[in-house]
């Protein structure tokens, strides 16, 4: 019985689209993978070179998305989710902001930023399994190691490093410069290997 | 008492002082387990009954004729003990010795190390070289000191972008040139924070011992004595050539200098040498050396007749009343050092660098006990002094891998390897590992749920309400082996709870190929099977289990290797039964474990080398009967309160 009887395997997630389809204002440059999902009543924008990986989700039910320059948003991360405590959570007026990611910004696989007025700084790198609060300002150029949980409302100031289940210290290596090359080098690799359609969101 | 020593390290245990701590509010559930204990804690036991107790050859066994075996009945384990801490052990961290046909733990066998290796470069350190270099690679193994990471070397200068720009500029023939750092990836350490860069990729090691914080280059001792020749030459020099006041305005320029400790500590020791051998000489010679000596150890090794000598005494009339003063009321006892590079290095009291990097770093910014015990005592060698050392974070150096180790390990009684691993670094083998798994039975334990029982959730234990467990013991050898359970009627401890084993004595089968035992008499299983099957089956369906009860002195199940048998337990209220109040339960009073007594006897062939391996074919050849007795500790659950 355990024998496959198909060499397809079919997902068990229902199909995508479950929700609401945001308006989108999308960057010529971007790149958002087919399966991506895009839920939500308010705006999202993603600016110049951006990478959305499949499966991806950015829910701006609870306000408007930002996505800045060159930032790479991996598989099964949440853009925006609904918080459970904390930040304002859904249901906010139109000119809200739900989650503003700066530039050079990469939410890594299974991260979750949730929605309320979060705000995650240029070159901030989210690791895996993150988990930024409501309403958490993140500042520029932090490195966020695996499971890290940000409280929401939480500030984090600049180069900080968040890392062993919440110690933080400051990051003095001075590669923010050699960091965002990086990023800019990826998402070239990126480009060519994830097929693009951002007209299936417009 | 249950929380320390050896057992902590047993999941379950550690799940239960889990338990502990999380108050019960929510408690894991228990999983019973088994620990067994290993003959060696027993000292008396140990010395004395280690040849009866090894099983002998035809040994004829009945109860009566070992003597010994009365003070096991006399006095019956106590799992409560604090000493049985140190001698239960699950199954799986104890081994066996053939030879003593014994149970050996990680307490009782003697260790040999195999092999040195870096955890890291998974490099073999040859044990010549631990004398010499100590305990950590040596190579450019290192970990993060704020968060213990592995440390990678990285170029500090930017890697060259295909991007960018064909570099023009840049000399390409070392595209990854310039100096190198250490990066931890996973905080973002690098050493630049304490200002230290390598010349070379490689043997980061030697490049970091001759480097202090800031990249100042630590001084070798080679170099300390060089410097110090010279150091006397120019005083020498100066002393025939300039005045009295060129003397002083020299030493005070020294003292300004930064000695570090390792600079310090070795000019210290020059000079308590020197004044010792100055001190010799005195006391058999002349006076006037012993007052020599009083002044200027350091240059006591120069004859009187060379004119540094005379100048220098001159000097000691002439300049500091003071010195002379001393040098007068301590004639023959040790004058202490006086300068630099005598070894003195003035306090510096000054803290408030240190203070006000305090205020504006705060908690964050000091190390952690942890880090601070992580931080090699060599290095610190080339740290600044102890007095104004401050600790902050922003100080640590990187930290060089501890060695491991792949260890044998014998038998404390005949000497006998029972484990060893292979040599290699790389091999996860082992040449030789007799673990008690595959020569004592496992014991598994579960609550034993009848369909027509009523009781919400089998695994809480309430006081004064039977309780039922199914044990199964697996035989791992390929003989078949005779059982014989023994336990106190009530177990030990303030709240005795009441068991019985329902059948004390059976036997398992033989571990054989499961595919013998289908070819052979597949028959007779698959019709033993296909009742089994029946009667489980009408249980599944509900209520037809009635005829399988348990019943004094049968077996509960049976299979090819293992055999389940039924002990039931009352547990003990937790009330005394004159007082109304919960009384102030200990630590684990609520734990129900039960001391059990297990034998094990089964026959075996004579040894090939033994007998002989011609006779091996011999169908009468005589058996060897074995046994082997060891108590276990069963735990069971935990009695709830409420009852």
């Amino acid at each position: 019985m355990a024998a496959p009887s198909s060499s397809k395997r079919h997902s068990i997630l229902p199909p995508a689209q479950a929700g609401p389809k945001p308006p989108v204002q999308f960057s010529s440059s971007i790149t958002i993978a087919d399966s991506a999902i895009l839920i939500g009543t308010h705006p999202i924008t993603i600016s110049t070179e951006s990478v959305i990986h499949p499966r991806a989700q950015l829910n701006s039910l609870g306000g408007r998305i930002t996505i800045g320059r060159r930032c790479i948003v991996h598989e099964r991360s949440t853009v925006g989710a609904v918080g459970t405590e904390g930040g304002r959570g859904a249901g906010g007026t139109a000119e809200q902001s739900g989650v503003t990611l700066g530039d050079y910004v990469t939410v890594e696989v299974g991260a979750s930023i949730e929605t309320g007025d979060t705000v995650v700084g240029e070159g901030t790198n989210i690791g895996v399994g993150s988990k930024i609060g409501g309403g958490a300002v993140v500042g520029k150029h932090c490195t966020l190691t695996p499971y890290t949980v940000v409280a929401a409302g939480d500030v984090i100031p600049d180069y900080t490093v968040i890392y062993s289940n919440g110690l933080r210290r400051q990051d003095r290596r001075g590669v923010a410069e050699l960091r965002n090359k990086g990023q800019a080098r990826q998402i070239e690799v990126l480009k060519r290997m994830i097929p693009s359609s951002p007209a299936k969101f417009q | 008492m249950w929380t320390r020593g050896v057992r902590i390290n047993h999941p379950s245990i550690a799940a239960s002082v889990l338990e502990e701590n999380a108050a019960a509010v929510m408690a894991p559930p228990f999983t019973p387990y088994t620990f067994i204990q290993c003959p060696c804690s027993d000292s008396s036991t140990f010395n004395r009954r280690s040849p009866p107790s090894t099983p002998t050859t035809h040994h004829h066994h009945s109860d009566n004729d070992d003597n010994d075996d009365d003070d096991d009945d006399e006095h019956p384990f106590d799992p409560r003990a604090p000493r049985s801490n140190y001698s239960l052990y699950p199954l799986e961290y104890l081994l066996y010795c053939e030879d003593c046909h014994q149970i050996r733990c990680p307490r009782c066998v003697a260790e040999e190390i195999v092999t040195y290796y870096c955890p890291s470069c998974l490099f073999e350190v040859p044990s010549s070289n631990l004398k010499s270099e100590g305990n950590r690679c040596t190579r450019s193994c290192f970990q993060c000191p704020v968060c213990i990471g592995p440390l990678s070397v990285t170029s500090l200068e930017s890697h060259p972008d295909p991007n960018t720009l064909p570099v023009p500029d840049n000399p390409s023939a070392a595209p990854h040139g310039g100096p190198y750092i250490l990066i931890c990836s996973h905080c973002a350490w690098s050493s630049t924070e304490v200002g230290i860069q390598f010349d070379k990729p490689n043997s980061i090691h030697a490049q970091l011992a001759k480097l202090r914080n800031g990249g100042n280059p630590r001084m070798t001792a080679k170099e300390r004595k060089e410097r110090r020749k010279d150091l006397a030459q120019s005083l020498g020099s100066s002393y025939s050539s300039s005045s009295a006041s060129g003397y002083t305005g020299y030493f005070a320029d020294e003292l300004d200098l930064d000695l570090d400790l390792e600079t310090q500590f070795s000019n210290l020791k020059l000079f308590y040498q020197s004044q010792l051998a100055n001190a010799n000489t005195g006391g058999v010679g002349s006076g006037s050396s012993a007052s020599g000596s009083g002044a200027g150890g350091a240059f006591g090794d120069l004859g009187f007749t060379s004119p540094t000598s005379l100048s220098r005494i001159l000097n000691i009339y002439t300049s500091a009343s003071s010195q002379d003063k001393k040098a007068k009321s301590r004639i023959g006892t040790m004058r202490e050092a006086l300068d630099s590079d005598e070894g003195l290095k003035i306090a510096n009291l000054d803290e408030s660098e240190a203070i006000a990097k305090l205020h504006a770093e705060g908690h964050p910014g000091t190390v952690s006990t942890s880090q601070l015990l992580n931080q090699t005592p060599q290095l610190h060698l080339g740290e600044p002094h102890l007095h104004g050392r401050s600790r902050f974070a922003s100080e640590l150096r990187p930290i060089p891998y501890l060695l491991r180790t792949k260890r044998s390990k014998r038998c404390p009684i005949c000497r006998h390897i029972i484990s060893k691993p292979e040599a290699k670094v790389l091999t996860t083998r082992f040449r030789i590992r007799l673990v008690a798994g595959s020569y004592i039975p496992s014991i598994t334990i579960r609550p034993l749920s009848l369909p027509n029982a009523s009781t919400p959730d089998p695994s809480a234990l309430r006081p004064s309400k039977p309780a039922q467990f199914v044990l199964t013991f697996k035989n791992p050898i390929f003989e078949p082996v005779k059982i014989t359970l023994a336990t106190p009627a009530l177990t030990p401890g303030r709240f005795p709870s009441k068991v019985t084993v329902l059948c004390p004595q059976f036997d398992i089968d033989a571990n054989t190929d499961v595919w013998d035992e289908v070819l052979k008499d597949g028959d007779k299983r698959r019709k033993k099977g296909e009742s089994m099957d029946s009667a489980s089956g009408a249980g599944g369906v509900g209520g037809g289990q009635h005829q399988h009860q348990p019943a004094a002195g049968k077996i509960w199940e049976r299979g090819r290797n293992w055999v389940s048998i039924v002990v039931e337990v009352v547990p003990a209220s937790l009330r005394k039964p004159s007082q109304d109040e919960m009384p102030v339960l200990k630590e684990d009073e609520d734990l129900l474990e039960i001391p059990m007594f297990v034998r094990i006897e089964w026959e075996t062939d004579a040894m090939g080398d033994e007998v002989g391996a011609v006779s091996g074919k011999d169908r009468d050849l005589p058996k060897l009967k074995r046994e082997l007795a060891y108590w276990c500790v069963l735990g069971l659950g935990r009695v709830s309160d409420q009852g």
